[in-house]
């Protein structure tokens, strides 16, 4: 809401989402980088977790950084329900007026966040890839990929509280594991009625997920640089013969040479592998916000002035499409 | 069922140019489109009409020239076309935004059964509106769907998300965002785009035609500012190599057996 007396407004929260949790460490990284926020601002980082039977997550929340953990425990709260949530955690904002509001990008996150923030007639950027405060103004500094990615935004939410942000995951470290760490436990009072509208009927893990590609130890990625579908699928045997696995830039997708499943970036998935080789990729942000998490980059790329080149630990100025098909020559020769 | 298309037009360029001075994408000389999810979200729209009956309407927000858009979703088989379009509107963030299109819809006689977007657009790709919208409107709302099954007063649909496959019933009327694969959008026949183009009939409402208040859009209704736009820090400083194809090959094996990826003893 607009605020003429921002300084009413203390705190910085942590949306806690446990669903996957040693897949999902958002939470984590968002906990050691709300503290940091926090502690620039003289205040503390508190989780909020919403749910059924969850004090297992509290204490690791605690034992990762929080200064004290909100816990609503209800039945009603058992599933990841956007309508429900938005009623339970505005009304919790509302009575104790957080600065700034924080989740990770998750898809959860991005279909919350928008309700959550419109509800509280306030500011929210999306899939932040850095957040600073400004201590002048006590504002945050939010740092979003924009534009198709070539740039970078900073936005500020400069009269509305809460500042809220959605993260990408993997752009904050978390905090070592600290047994002996203490946080406050509160058990805010609040209305948890359900909604009616929207019934989960089911909800089943996605199979085609597992053992993919945000575990690999290698992926190899094509852009439309490739020229052709036939060329892209080069990469499935590369991939083959290096143990790997096969990612996509958005174009491709969009072109239908690669399953939605294989994107990756902002809107896609992030992978941290020991080695990502990237061909015909010109390296938007969007993209490579996906990839930052990688070892070592190989990027081959026609243009000696694409971005890719740059960020690439081993950067190949040539047609992406001639040096494939001979690297891959060259591995059948060895393998 | 009547339904209403929320679409918005990008510019279809890999690399966008800024007028960094008010930190606005400069549209001139570069061809614009209909963002693809949007596309989908039409498509799913002309599909059901075609099962249920009912009319599709598609609106979008922007300025003059994507009324292209709108004549391109009438020639795709759209009934109705609403253009938003004021001076006052520019500036706008999502918060604005979906403010503008949730009065548009309001003033709607009837009001729709679904209102559908796309999930995400290809330009500032927030994702914000949808959700937005539907609380604007207080709509229930399920975001990235794959699949639509029509049931009584209620639709039965898909979504993936975070890794689970969820199947939810939704009341209507509703506001559903849509995900790539949940089907793909007809061609249209350059003959109908002809069409479109000369005979069509666009509707546009301004600030005056909308029960809003002028602090209430646009810029001045924004809670978020753009401070600063920059092209991002390169972080790693890495080789470059340019030469022949082989020789891109041959370093690129050297690399592989650095990283102990192959094994030494198997170089040629």
């Amino acid at each position: 809401m607009k605020t003429k007396q921002s300084r009413d407004w203390e705190g910085v929260w942590v949306f806690g989402d446990y669903r996957n949790y040693f897949q999902n460490r958002v939470t984590l990284q968002l906990i050691a980088k709300g503290r940091q926020l926090a502690r620039d601002l003289g205040t503390e980082v508190t989780v909020l977790v919403l749910g059924s039977q969850i004090h297992q997550y509290a204490m690791e929340y605690t034992a990762h950084g929080a200064d004290a953990i909100m816990v609503v425990d209800h039945p009603n709260l058992k599933n990841y329900q956007v309508e429900t949530y938005v009623r339970v955690v505005s009304q919790l904002v509302q009575n104790f007026r957080p600065e700034i509001l924080l989740a990770g990008a998750t898809a959860f996150g991005r279909e919350f966040f928008p309700r959550l923030a419109k509800r509280m007639n306030t500011g929210l950027s999306a899939d932040c890839v850095a957040l600073e405060i400004d201590g002048s103004k006590r504002l945050l500094i939010q740092t979003t990929p924009a534009f198709g990615g070539d740039l970078l935004a900073d936005i500020i939410t400069p009269e509305h509280r809460p500042q809220m942000a959605t993260v990408h995951p993997g752009v904050f470290e978390e905090r070592i594991h600290d047994h002996e760490a203490r946080a406050r436990i509160l058990y805010p009072e609040v209305d948890v009625q359900a909604e009616e509208r929207v019934q989960l009927i089911r909800s089943k893990p996605d199979q085609s997920r597992k053992g993919g590609l945000e575990d690999a130890d290698v992926v190899v990625v094509g852009g439309k640089g490739l020229g052709s579908k036939e060329n892209f699928q080069m990469l499935f045997e590369l991939a083959r013969l290096l143990g790997g696995e096969v990612g996509a830039t958005r174009p491709v997708i969009l072109s239908g040479w690669a399953e939605e499943n294989r994107l990756l970036g902002q809107t896609g998935k992030s992978v941290k592998p020991k080695l990502l080789i990237t061909a015909g990729t010109s390296g938007a942000v969007q993209y490579t916000t996906g990839i930052q998490g990688a070892e070592t980059i190989i990027a081959i790329n026609r243009d000696p002035h694409a971005p890719i080149l740059k960020m690439a630990d081993l950067g190949l100025v040539g047609d992406a499409k001639t040096v494939l098909s001979l690297l891959l020559e060259k591995l059948r020769k060895r393998l | 069922m009547n339904i209403v298309v929320c679409i918005k037009q990008v510019p279809d360029a890999p690399s966008i140019r800024m007028d960094r001075e008010r930190m606005t994408i400069i549209r001139d000389g570069v061809e614009s489109i209909i963002n693809p999810l949007d596309r989908v979200a039409l498509e799913a729209a002309l599909d059901l009409k075609q099962k249920e009956g009912g009319t599709v309407s598609v609106l979008t927000m922007g300025p003059s020239q994507s009324e292209e858009a709108l004549r391109e979703s009438m020639a795709a088989g759209a009934d109705q076309a609403i253009l938003l379009t004021d001076p006052l509107f520019a500036g706008a963030d999502t918060l604005a935004t979906s403010k503008v299109i949730g009065s548009a819809i309001s003033k709607m006689d009837p009001f729709p059964d679904l209102i559908l977007c796309g999930r995400q657009t290809i330009d500032s790709d927030t994702g914000h509106v949808g959700p937005q919208l539907a609380e604007e409107l207080n709509l229930p709302q399920v975001c990235g769907v794959t699949e639509i099954h029509v049931e009584m007063n209620a639709l039965v649909v898909k979504q993936l998300s975070d890794g689970f496959q969820n199947t939810y019933r939704v009341s209507l009327p509703a506001l559903l965002t849509v995900s790539m694969g949940l089907n793909v959008p007809r061609h249209i026949p350059l003959g109908d785009l002809e069409e479109a183009f000369s005979t069509a009939r666009v509707i546009r409402w301004g600030l005056k035609d909308l029960k809003l208040q002028r602090e209430e859009v646009g810029f001045s209704g924004s809670a978020t500012t753009v401070l600063r736009l920059y092209k991002p820090p390169q972080k790693r400083k890495g080789e470059i190599v340019s030469g022949s194809s082989q020789t891109l090959a041959e370093n690129l094996i050297d690399k592989l057996v650095s990283l102990s990826i192959l094994d030494e003893d198997e170089a040629e």
